[in-house]
C-alpha cells in the first residue's frame, strides 16, 4: 500500500470533504494562499476560492465564535483552525461554553457541525504557550468530541468523519506527526468515533497511549518483546467518545495497565481512563494502574529541558517492568 | 482620522552623545540579531525566531532618552529590539536563547518572548501575541494607584492589533486615563497576510484609537529621531495625567516571519525598496556624517566596539552551564 505523511493524509481528507459538500468552509490564520503554517491546507484556497477558504485576522475567539454562528444556521459546515492548539485558551469560552453547549442549552433545536483543528505537542523549542496538549480539559466539557489521531490512516479517516458529523469536534494534531509516514489506501474510508484501535497485540501489559506516545509505546513494546514481555498497545483515537469496551477487554486479558500521554500527568486524560478502569474492572487488575505524563509544570522554552517533559521509551520500559513485578 | 506625525528636526538640537547613543543602540540591535541568526545556523539555538532587522529605529528612538528603568515596557515578538534598547544585558538575552543559566530565566530558556528583567521595567511577554495589550493596562493602572509617574509602553504588531484584546485595552486606558503608550509596529504583514487583508480601518490602525478618544498618529517608524520625538510627547502627556496615546509606527521587516520562511508573499521590489531607501541605520549614519557630527572613522570604531561587546556577551552566555534538569521544578510558586 502507498505510504503518505499525516500532513498529506489530512490534506486529502480536507480536499475530499470540501469537494463532496459545498457547505464546508475553512478558515484561520494563514490557511489560505500560504497554505497554513503547517502546510496542511495548501492548495485549498486555489481550488475552492476565497469565500470558502479564507485567512482571518488574528482573533481566536472570533474564529471559533464565527464557526459556531455559521454552524447553527444549518447552512454551513465550518472547519476552522487555530494556529496552535494552545490558543484554545484564548477562545475558551467559545469552545467550552458555546460550541459544546449551544445545542443543549437551546433544547436541541440546532446542530453544531464544527471541526476545530488544533495542532499540539512539544515540537522543538516552541515554549510554554506553543507546545501544550490541552485535550483533557475538554473531557470535562460536555458536548465536545475529542479526536486525537496517531497515524496518517487514522488522521484521514477520522477527519472525514469529523467533518460529516453534526456535532462539535476538537481535532488535535500532534505537530511531530505531520511528517510521519504510514499506509493509507487510495480508496475512500471513514473511521467511526469511539472505536479504539489495537496497534499491537500482547498478553502481559496493556499500554493505552495517544498521539506521538503511541509510537514511543510501540518502540518500547519492541524492546520489551525481545525480553519476553508482550505488551498490548491500545490507541483510543477519540477521547470523547471513549471506547471503554476495547480498553476493558484488553485489561481483562493482561491485568496490568500503563497509560501514557504527553499531557501533564495530573488531570490528564489518563486520570479519567484510570478511574473508569478501576470503577468497572478493579478485580481484573493484578497491579495498580500506572500513568506516565509530562511533569505538572509549564513547558520550558529551552530545547535542552524540553526532553525531560515527553515520556520516553526508557520510562515506559521501566514502568512496564515494575508492573510485571506484581 | 489619524494624522501623520511630522516635526522639523535639527540634529543640532541634540548633543553628540545622544545622537551616538541612538546610532549605537540601533547598530547593537542589528548585530545582536545577525549573530543570533548565525548561532541558529550553527544549530546552537532553536529556529523559533522572528528577526527584527529593519525596524531598529522604532525601538531605539522610542525607548532611548525617553524611558527610565522604572518605566515599563512590554516588548513584542519581533527581534530583541526593545529589550536591548531598554538595557537588558546582551549576555542574558543570548543566555535565554542558548538555555544556559546566564539567561534571565536562569536556564529555563525564553526564546524571543519570555525574557524578563523587572529591575529594568521589562516584565515579560506572552507567547500569544497581543496578550500584552491587556496586561499593560494593569501596570499602567498600578502607576495611578500608587501615585508614581511611571509610564507603560506596549509594543505589538499590526497582526496582534487584530486581537479582540486591543479594544478592551483601549477602552480601559481611555476610561481611566491610564499612562500607557501603544506602539503598533506596523510592518504591513502578519506572517503571510497583508494588513489590508485582515483589518477593517478607515485608513490606518491608529484610527481605531480615535473612537476611544485616545490621541493617535501615524509615524515613520524607521526615522529614529521622529520616533523619539513622538514618544517623548506621549510620555510627557502620560506623566501629566492626561492618559494614553496610540502611535502607529510604519516599518518593514527585512527577513521572513521566521527563519526559513520563503518570504515569497512579499513583492520583491517593495522589499528591496525598504532595504535600499528606508534602512533606519544606514539613513541615520548617512545623516550624521553629512552634517559632520561623526566621521566615518568614529562610526567604524563604534561598530568595532559593539562587535567585541557582542562577542563577549556570546562567550559569557555560551560558557555558562545548562541548568540541572530539576530546574523545571523550581519557581512555579513564590
Ligand atoms: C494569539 C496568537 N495568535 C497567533 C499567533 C501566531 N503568530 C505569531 S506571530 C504572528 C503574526 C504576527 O504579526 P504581527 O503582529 O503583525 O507582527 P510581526 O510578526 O509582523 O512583527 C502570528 C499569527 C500567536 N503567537 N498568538
Amino acid at each position: 500500500m502507498r505510504k503518505i505523511t499525516m500532513r498529506t493524509a489530512l490534506m486529502e481528507a480536507l480536499n475530499e470533504e470540501m469537494e463532496r459538500d459545498d457547505t464546508t468552509v475553512l478558515f484561520g490564520e494563514d490557511v489560505g494562499k500560504f497554505g497554513g503554517i503547517n502546510a496542511v491546507t495548501k492548495g485549498l484556497y486555489e481550488k475552492f476560492g476565497g469565500t470558502r477558504v479564507f485567512d482571518t485576522p488574528i482573533a481566536e475567539p472570533t474564529i471559533v465564535a464565527a464557526a459556531v454562528g455559521m454552524a447553527i444556521t444549518g447552512n454551513a459546515r465550518p472547519i476552522p483552525e487555530l494556529q496552535f492548539g494552545d490558543f484554545v485558551g484564548i477562545a475558551f469560552d467559545e469552545v467550552f461554553n458555546k460550541m459544546g453547549k449551544w445545542r443543549f442549552m437551546h433544547g436541541g433545536q440546532m446542530e453544531m457541525p464544527v471541526t476545530l483543528r488544533l495542532p499540539i505537542g512539544i515540537a522543538g523549542g516552541a515554549g510554554p504557550e506553543h507546545s501544550q496538549s490541552p485535550q483533557a480539559l475538554f473531557m470535562h466539557g460536555p458536548g465536545l468530541q475529542i479526536v486525537i489521531p496517531s497515524t496518517p490512516y487514522d488522521a484521514k479517516g477520522l477527519l472525514k468523519t469529523a467533518i460529516r458529523d453534526n456535532n462539535a469536534v476538537l481535532f488535535f494534531e500532534h505537530k511531530v506527526l505531520y511528517d510521519m509516514k504510514g499506509e493509507v489506501p487510495e480508496e475512500e474510508y471513514l473511521i467511526p468515533f469511539g472505536k479504539a484501535d489495537i496497534k499491537k497485540e500482547g498478553d502481559d501489559v496493556t499500554i493505552i497511549a495517544t498521539a506521538l506516545q503511541v509510537h514511543t509505546a510501540l518502540e518500547a513494546a519492541e524492546e520489551l518483546s525481545a525480553k519476553g514481555i508482550e505488551v498490548e498497545v491500545v490507541d483510543p483515537r477519540t477521547l470523547a467518545p471513549l471506547d471503554m469496551e476495547t480498553i476493558l477487554q484488553s485489561v481483562k486479558k493482561t491485568g496490568r495497565v500503563l497509560i501514557v500521554h504527553e499531557e501533564p500527568k495530573t488531570g490528564g486524560s489518563g486520570a479519567e481512563i484510570a478511574a473508569q478502569i478501576q470503577e468497572r474492572a478493579l478485580f481484573d487488575l493484578s497491579a495498580p494502574i500506572k500513568r506516565l505524563g509530562s511533569p505538572d509544570v509549564p513547558i520550558a522554552q529551552s530545547i535542552y529541558l524540553e526532553q525531560f517533559y515527553t515520556p520516553s521509551k526508557e520510562q515506559i520500559i521501566t514502568a512496564v517492568d515494575e508492573l510485571m513485578e506484581y | 482620522m489619524a494624522k501623520t506625525y511630522e516635526k522639523e528636526i535639527k540634529l543640532n538640537d541634540y548633543s553628540k552623545d545622544v545622537l551616538t547613543d541612538f546610532y549605537k543602540t540601533m547598530a547593537k540591535i542589528r548585530k545582536f540579531d545577525e549573530n543570533l541568526i548565525r548561532l541558529m545556523q550553527e544549530g546552537k539555538v532553536s529556529g523559533f525566531y522572528h528577526s527584527g532587522i529593519g525596524s531598529e529605529g522604532l525601538s531605539a528612538g522610542s525607548i532611548r532618552q525617553n524611558l527610565r528603568d522604572e518605566d515599563y515596557i512590554f516588548y513584542n515578538h519581533r527581534g530583541c529590539n526593545q529589550k536591548i534598547a531598554k538595557g537588558v544585558p546582551l549576555s542574558k538575552i543570548y543566555g535565554d536563547f542558548l538555555g544556559t543559566i546566564e539567561g534571565t530565566t536562569r536556564g529555563l530558556g525564553a526564546g524571543i518572548v519570555h525574557s524578563a528583567d523587572p529591575a529594568r521595567g521589562v516584565l515579560g511577554q506572552a507567547g500569544t501575541i497581543g496578550s500584552q495589550l491587556g496586561i499593560s493596562v494593569g501596570t499602567a493602572y498600578t502607576s495611578k494607584l500608587t501615585g508614581t509617574d511611571q509610564v507603560t509602553v506596549v509594543y505589538f504588531g499590526d497582526g496582534a492589533a487584530s486581537r479582540e484584546m486591543l479594544h478592551g485595552s483601549l477602552n480601559w486606558a481611555g476610561l481611566y486615563k491610564l499612562p500607557v503608550i501603544y506602539i503598533c509596529e506596523n510592518n504591513e504583514y502578519a506572517i503571510s497576510c497583508h494588513v489590508s487583508e485582515t483589518h477593517a480601518v478607515k485608513e490606518n490602525i491608529a484610527d481605531w484609537a480615535e473612537g476611544y478618544g485616545i490621541p493617535n498618529c501615524v509615524v515613520d517608524g524607521n526615522d529614529v529621531l521622529l520616533m523619539h520625538e513622538v514618544v517623548k510627547e506621549a510620555v510627557e502627556r502620560a506623566k501629566r495625567g492626561e492618559g494614553p496615546t496610540f502611535i502607529e509606527a510604519q516599518t518593514f521587516r527585512h527577513r521572513g516571519h521566521f527563519e526559513g520562511d520563503p518570504y515569497d508573499y512579499v513583492d520583491v521590489e517593495v522589499l528591496q525598496g525598504w532595504k535600499d531607501k528606508k534602512d533606519p541605520i544606514k539613513n541615520f549614519a548617512a545623516k550624521l556624517m553629512l552634517e559632520k557630527i561623526v566621521s566615518e572613522e568614529e562610526l567604524e570604531s563604534i561598530n568595532a566596539e559593539i562587535d567585541s561587546e557582542i562577542a563577549e556577551a556570546i562567550e559569557k552566555a555560551e560558557s555558562a552551564p545548562l541548568p540541572d534538569p530539576k530546574r523545571i521544578y523550581e519557581g512555579l510558586f513564590a
